[in-house]
């Protein structure tokens, strides 16, 4: 029952300005970003690399929500756009469960926030190659080993954190990374991620002020209460 | 925003809620979005609405371009347990897939049992799991009260080349002897293994 055949509704009004060949193109570079659970190298899709292509497969993204990513130098993946993910959030549209997101947190913190904040990370990204172990996230809260296990779960099969290898050395506790679906984050989400973490970690710092400053009062309290308990 | 931009914005909303969320059960009276498709709940009054990318959109995509696919857990056993669904669902091959029928979780055990030559044990705790992870991406329903499964309106979107393949699969699959068919106690939010 896939619309394999006749114009689709939602595509065409952008597919239709384009010759058969762009259209392929854009097409399958559309399908790469959105399945890909990586980024896609630009050097394997042509609509990837060209900049006219590039834009007709934003505006394609653009009619479902979403928007191209550009990660690194040479690959790209795709994101919600940021009006429509803010939409589904005060709508309620939070697809993990509470603990799962404090969990999420906790790995954000120990391989992105605390590294970044050493200046071993550079950049605004939130991939990151310092593993957190399975012991730091036991540690750090008070969530049940049955149920951190159960949240670890879902959040692998969502991409959200991946396993490290195993490294040398038997017996090591299992360590956690932040998982690819991480480069989904447009520079605005990246840079809420880090003012909610700043303000979340070091409510009382001047950096904490400033973001309070701009964001203006009743966000910033907010902010400041739910980190202080987090 | 004028009218048009109105109706663009609302439409990429219900493609990112579907993506997020998986398929949406909504009133039938509702309109149906721009590029969705929308499958009658059996009673009447409530419509799933699942989007359709074009071909040439879709994951199949990922295999022809040699790009890595989503890492699935247990991916041998879950697509086995969705094909002892199937075999239980879809009471009629030359039909439609949807909306099927509802078969007891002791029946799904038993076909998975049939399928793989696992013993009641370790078929129990693999379609528990299984029937989690295709159920929250919405392969599958399971309802709880009554411990029972039918497949979920994902399986719509398979295209007509698929089903034909599918077809032959079904025929494959054996039918599990009735003694076989267990009234197993199912508690979905257990076992995690």
């Amino acid at each position: 029952m896939t619309a394999t055949t006749g114009a689709h509704p939602v595509f065409e009004p952008v597919l239709g300005e384009l010759g058969e060949r762009a259209r392929d193109e854009v097409l399958a570079a559309f399908a790469a970003v959105e399945h890909s659970p990586e980024p896609v190298p630009e050097i394997q899709l042509p609509a990837l690399r060209d900049a006219t292509l590039r834009r007709s497969l934003d505006a394609l993204l653009g009619r479902v929500g979403r928007t191209l990513i550009g990660v690194g130098e040479q690959a790209w993946t795709s994101a919600y756009r940021d009006d429509v993910a803010a939409e589904l959030a005060e709508a309620g549209w939070h697809s993990l469960p509470e603990i799962d997101r404090a969990v999420l947190v906790l790995v954000l913190i120990h391989s992105v926030a605390i590294p970044r904040s050493r200046g071993t990370l550079p950049g605004d990204a939130w991939t990151s190659g310092q593993p957190t172990m399975l012991a730091e996230l036991q540690d750090a809260s008070r969530i049940q080993p049955t149920d951190m296990r159960a949240a670890l779960q879902r959040l692998r099969a969502a991409g959200l954190v991946q396993l490290v290898p195993q490294r040398a050395g038997a017996g090591q506790s299992a360590a956690y990374l932040p998982g690819p679906q991480l480069h989904r984050l447009t520079p605005a989400a990246r840079r809420r991620l880090q003012e909610e973490l700043i303000l979340a970690a070091a409510p009382s710092s001047p950096l904490a002020a400033a973001i309070r400053a701009r964001h203006g009062s009743t966000v910033s309290v907010r902010g400041a209460t739910t980190g202080g308990t987090a | 925003m004028n009218a048009h931009e109105t109706a663009l914005h609302q439409t990429a909303l219900w493609w990112a809620r579907i993506r997020a969320a998986g398929p949406q059960l909504v009133d039938a009276d509702g309109p149906t979005p721009p590029g969705l498709m929308r499958l009658a709940e059996p009673g009447g009054s409530r419509v799933w609405l699942t989007t359709v990318l074009p071909g040439g959109a879709g994951p199949a995509v990922l295999d022809e371009l040699d790009l890595p696919r989503p890492v699935l857990e247990q991916p041998n056993d879950t697509a086995r347990v969705l094909a002892a669904v199937l075999k239980s669902c879809w009471l009629d091959p030359s039909g439609p897939l949807w909306p099927g029928a509802t078969a007891p979780f002791g029946q799904i055990v038993a076909t998975f049992e049939a399928l793989t030559g696992h013993d009641e044990v370790v078929s129990h705790r693999a379609v528990v799991a299984a029937v989690r992870r295709l159920s929250w991406s919405g392969w599958l329903l399971w309802d709880e009260q009554t411990r029972t499964v039918r497949l979920g309106p994902r399986v719509a979107t398979w295209a007509a080349t698929e089903l034909s393949t599918l077809r032959e699969l079904w025929r494959s699959i054996p039918v599990p002897d009735k003694a076989a068919v267990r009234d197993t106690e199912t508690e979905m939010d257990g076992d995690t293994s």
